[in-house]
């Protein structure tokens, strides 16, 4: 398996460094909110920040979909939207990954 | 009240992110035996880093050689939401030492910071939030494991398909942000029109990232210049 050729040692620098991430992420909005809170126009751009962030990561992985997935996604987006249930939209989405990739490989072998 | 107090009013009060966080774990552990990550590196990167959104994103990149670079920037934008979480509690955290804020922030989370700035003041909200987070960490690491040993259960079916579930987690979390914030929906539309146009032309995973974000960025700022002008 390609996967098996990464090294644990590297796998735990990435974990190590992701984790470092997120934390210096948390503790560093606080720290910084105590030092900048009275500048203005700053909390529009940093909202924006992390929906440009899925976006870029999101629309590539979509682009590389197969249809079951786009199905998948499509099926998740309009649960979403529609519902506002998380539990609802991901299990179901989950449901047609499965469910659906199951039965692509089964055409496959037909 | 106490700040254990809080701490055990925030444990009460997670019922329901409980079970929502419960399942998207279950995910994670799917996606993440699915990606080829070892166990007990799923369970290790459930508990250090506790964040769906940054373990997800990473996944899309877990190939060899890892690249560090692109999975290090890709969490740092997806988690530069925390530091507008960090700055929504500045005024919140006050009357405890420095070290125990610093050090209870590792488990700041999304639900503990909405649902406390609503509660009565006599709540301590530090406590609070990391009863909250200390909850759902429970929560994550439990279902990752969890998923984990369901992924184990499902190599039958056509696993490969659930490396999806990282995509599609993110949609969600998208869609949570175009209804909830209220913000303008212009700097994400450019973005993925940026990404696309990147990833069209062949350009690396690390170049999409930035380039697409910094289009996001500048869409903002001319957004904001523009309203204020």
């Amino acid at each position: 398996m390609l996967e098996q050729l990464i090294g644990s040692q590297e796998v735990l620098i990435a974990i190590a460094m992701m984790a470092s991430i997120v934390y210096l992420s948390r503790v560093g909005g606080y720290l910084l909110g105590l030092q900048v809170r009275h500048i203005g126009g700053l909390r529009p751009v940093l909202e924006a920040l992390p929906g440009c962030a899925f976006m870029a990561i999101l629309v590539p992985a979509v682009r590389q979909g197969n249809p079951i997935e786009i199905i998948a996604l499509l099926c998740v987006i309009v649960l979403m939207w529609k519902t506002n249930s998380v539990v609802l939209a991901t299990t179901t989405g989950m449901a047609v990954l499965v469910l659906g990739g199951s039965a692509l490989e089964m055409i496959r072998l037909l | 009240m106490s700040t254990f107090q809080s701490f055990k009013l925030g444990i009460r009060c997670s019922g329901g992110y409980f079970i929502s966080t419960f399942l998207f774990g279950v995910m994670f552990g799917i996606a993440a035996a699915s990606a080829g990550i070892e166990q007990w590196q799923s369970l290790l990167m459930s508990a250090s880093v506790f964040s769906a959104s940054a373990q997800f994103v990473s996944l899309e990149f877990w190939h060899s050689p890892l690249p560090l670079g692109t999975i290090a920037l890709s969490v740092g934008l997806v988690s530069s939401r925390n530091i507008l979480l960090g700055m929504s509690m500045t005024y919140h955290f006050d009357g405890h030492s420095l070290l125990r804020r610093i050090v209870w922030l590792f488990l700041l989370n999304d639900p503990g910071v909405v649902t406390a700035l609503s509660l009565d003041k006599q709540v301590g909200r530090l406590g609070y939030v990391f009863g909250y987070g200390v909850s759902l960490s429970v929560s994550w690491v439990l279902s990752t494991w969890v998923g984990l040993n369901l992924a184990e259960w499902f190599a039958g079916a056509h696993l490969g398909s659930l490396n999806f579930a990282g995509p599609m987690v993110m949609a969600t979390m998208m869609i949570l942000f175009v209804k909830g914030s209220g913000a303008n929906a212009l700097p994400w539309i450019t973005s993925g029109m940026a990404s696309l146009i990147l990833y069209e032309l062949g350009s690396p995973n690390y170049l999409i990232l930035l380039g697409s974000v910094s289009v996001g960025i500048v869409v903002a700022v001319v957004h904001e210049r523009r309203k204020n002008a």
